[in-house]
């Protein structure tokens, strides 16, 4: 390999979006490589995809007006044209090449612009293909720098492409300083360039050896209705039908079935309620299920020899996600209320540079002993998500008391200003006074046993919920800073909230209501180094 | 070592000295006359709502709110400057920064230098009267900015060069 832009090869890389560079003078394998040839085929597939709705509106309902230059077919016509010249505009401008150190991409048509990734700041690559890009045998890679920064996609290469880039580019970044890429890795880039046939499956991630995390089983099936997430599918839809029925009983207005529309109404609503209720269930049962199909279709975690975790799952849709494992800095095992009836859990892991809001959802509702044990292996160490957590004692828990009870003011004082305004009965207010308080105590009970804190030789671990339980688990290392918050009802009792700073996930893990000194302690025992001046 | 771990916890004494350093003083000055700037927009939103905006008949419950909020401003205007200037500190070693803020609630932040990203000073307008000037170090989290407000503008360039000085010494992306 040549030099590189006729840089000095230790110079950092320039950093950031850069406009109208002048290409730098290349050798064979820093060649400006395009996209896929198929791509000519897939943005026209995807954008008359996008625009098929006001297509075909356009078609039916245009084509009723005579002679206007706008009037259906022709129309429709023109708009396909321009979803093929459009399509073929992108990957005509579009082209990409690898130099020593960095992952350029140039695009636009009028508006040139040169993206530049340096190589060893890739955090993750991933690869995703829709229906679509999998008839046509392509994927869309995205690939993760920055902490926050946006993330860098070629949209599309073969699947083939697409997985030697992933594994070059993730090997790459392993010996950013050598500058060679024949030691690098074995498939080498020369393969890359010229490339647009597909040699059967995808590559792997070379010679690495490759430990399997999990693997999905379909015996966890049965958790994908207590999902929250698909109930809200089934509203949604069920929306939908409820404005339909609403559609047809205009009918009623028809003053011939007037008389009779009442009497069936009265009689049907029984039984339209049931039907309602049982379609519902139905439908819960039937789109969860699917959709945990669709989904989770052939997951499988692995974490390969040279660092990297990788994520491939989806029936339709393939996604494949990696992510270099020193940027995963902790996971967060969730129990929804539903889930945690039927002893489920879910698991995430938090990680700097995915993009995502730092969140991957790396394991479907499944038995809460998966999750531990998958989670264990992801943060490699055991016990951190099954130790039992220090509580807060007793002011923390009247905090949590008192914060139920606001709710039974609300309700009191709702029920109170009801019964006086519509003159209910007077016994109602005191009612939702015992009912109301006798929950919230039950709540507030739930949500002290499950805050708490922990910490082990490599984690501090965070659990809170009430009636669905959460913990996070963060690496120490992971840990940037601290924010100790006290309001002026914590400090009178010697309690805080404290909250770890980190790049990962949602950049901060929250302990409510932790006693001052635990979380000194806690504090200064997970990063020593900041604390050991101001002790 | 984890039992040791929780032995450690469980002695549960440690506690945090506070920053070293006070702010300006010029800053209850400062803050007062911000909160002066901002009372007498309110002061005279109050009076036009309360003199052409609501009908007579609210007046019975709208003169002791139109008080309340008055007699509010002036106690941000008079005593909370004094109270956050007892409150508010910083610090600032080779290793880590340390700062402290707030008045009625409270706030520590603490991060160690070798992940500090950044280090920006701000001095407005009002600032500038006064001589004054704001840092903010962030980290490589959203949530850990770390702001010392209203220090003497040779302070905040001393402890800004320093504080690049130093953070430019670590290696890494510091995340």
């Amino acid at each position: 390999m040549t030099e590189d832009a006729g840089l000095p090869p230790n110079s950092p890389p320039p950093q950031g979006p850069a406009y109208d560079l002048p290409p730098p003078p290349v050798s064979a394998i820093d060649d400006w490589q395009r996209l896929s040839k198929r791509n000519i085929a897939l943005y026209p597939v995807l954008s008359i995809g996008n625009l098929a709705v006001p297509l075909v509106i356009a078609f039916f309902i245009g084509g009723r007006g005579e002679g206007r230059f706008f009037s259906g077919p022709w129309f429709s016509v023109v708009a396909v044209l321009a979803a093929v010249l459009f399509g073929i505009v992108p990957w005509l401008t579009t082209r990409y090449r690898i130099t020593d150190t960095q992952l350029q991409v140039r695009r636009g048509l009028l508006n040139r612009k040169v993206l530049t990734a340096p190589l060893d700041r890739v955090r993750s690559v991933d690869l995703e293909s829709g229906i679509v890009h999998r008839v046509l045998r392509l994927s869309k890679v995205s690939i993760g720098t920055g902490v926050d920064s946006s993330r860098i996609d070629l949209d599309a290469l073969t699947t083939t492409q697409a997985a030697q880039l992933q594994s070059y580019l993730l090997a790459r970044k392993q010996s950013p300083a050598t500058g060679s890429t024949a030691t690098a890795h074995p498939i080498g880039m020369p393969s890359l360039a010229n490339a647009d046939v597909d040699t059967g499956s995808p590559a792997r991630g070379g010679q690495h050896q490759e430990t399997e995390l999990a693997r999905i089983n379909w015996s966890w099936l049965k958790f994908a209705p207590f999902s929250l997430a698909s109930l809200v599918v089934v509203a949604v839809v069920g929306g939908f039908g409820g404005q339909f029925i609403g559609d047809i009983s205009v009918d009623e207005q028809f003053s011939a079935v007037e008389g009779g529309w009442d009497w069936l109404a009265g009689q049907a609503l029984v039984v339209l309620v049931l039907a309602g209720v049982v379609a519902v269930i139905v439908g819960w049962l039937l789109l969860s299920t699917l959709s945990y199909v669709l989904t989770w279709w052939n997951l499988r975690l692995t974490r390969s020899g040279d660092g990297t975790l990788r994520l491939v799952r989806g029936l339709f849709t393939t996604k494949t996600t990696t992510v270099e494992e020193s940027k995963v800095r902790g996971v967060v095992m969730t129990q929804p209320a539903l889930l945690r009836t039927v002893k489920g859990a879910e698991l995430s892991t938090l990680s700097t540079g995915v993009g995502n809001g730092g969140t991957t959802q790396v394991l479907p509702p499944c038995p809460r002993e998966v999750a531990i044990s998958v989670g264990h292996s992801v943060l490699e160490e055991e016990g951190s998500l099954t130790q039992v957590l220090a509580q807060h004692g007793k002011w923390a828990r009247r905090r949590c008391h008192v914060r139920a009870q606001w709710g039974t003011v609300f309700g009191v004082v709702a029920s109170g200003v009801a019964t006086y305004f519509f003159a209910l009965p007077v016994w109602l207010p005191a009612a939702v006074f015992v009912g109301w308080a006798a929950l919230a105590v039950a709540l507030a009970e739930a949500s002290y046993k499950h805050l708490g804190h922990g910490i082990t030789d490599q984690h501090v671990m965070s659990g809170h919920g009430t009636l669905g339980v959460t913990r996070e688990v963060l690496e120490r290392s992971g840990v940037i800073g601290w924010v100790i918050r006290q309001s002026f009802f914590q400090r009178r009792r010697g309690l805080a909230t404290l909250v770890a700073t980190t790049a990962a996930g949602s950049e901060s893990v929250q302990i409510l209501d932790i006693p001052l000194p635990l979380a000194m302690s806690l504090a200064r025992e997970a990063t020593p180094e900041a604390f050991e001046s101001f002790v | 070592m984890g039992v040791a771990t929780t032995r450690a916890r469980n002695e549960g004494s440690v506690t945090l000295r506070d920053p070293a350093y006070l702010v300006d003083p010029a800053a209850i000055r400062y803050w007062a006359l911000k909160s002066l700037v901002s009372g007498l927009i309110s002061w005279v939103v109050i009076f036009v709502v309360y003199s052409f905006v609501i009908p007579d008949s609210w007046r019975v419950w709208a003169a002791p709110l139109a008080i309340a909020l008055v007699l509010w401003d002036l106690v941000e205007l008079a005593v909370v400057p004094r109270w956050r200037y007892r409150v508010h500190r910083w610090e600032v070693t080779t290793s880590a920064i340390y700062t402290r803020s707030g008045w009625f609630n409270r706030e520590q932040r603490i991060a160690p230098l070798s992940r500090v990203q950044t280090v920006d000073s701000e001095r407005g307008p009002l600032m500038r009267m006064f001589k004054l000037a704001s840092i903010t170090v962030t980290t490589a989290s959203a949530a850990g900015p770390l702001t010392i407000s209203c220090l003497n503008t040779d302070v905040a360039d001393r402890v800004v060069a320093d504080l690049t000085a130093i953070t430019s010494r670590s290696e890494g992306d510091a995340t």
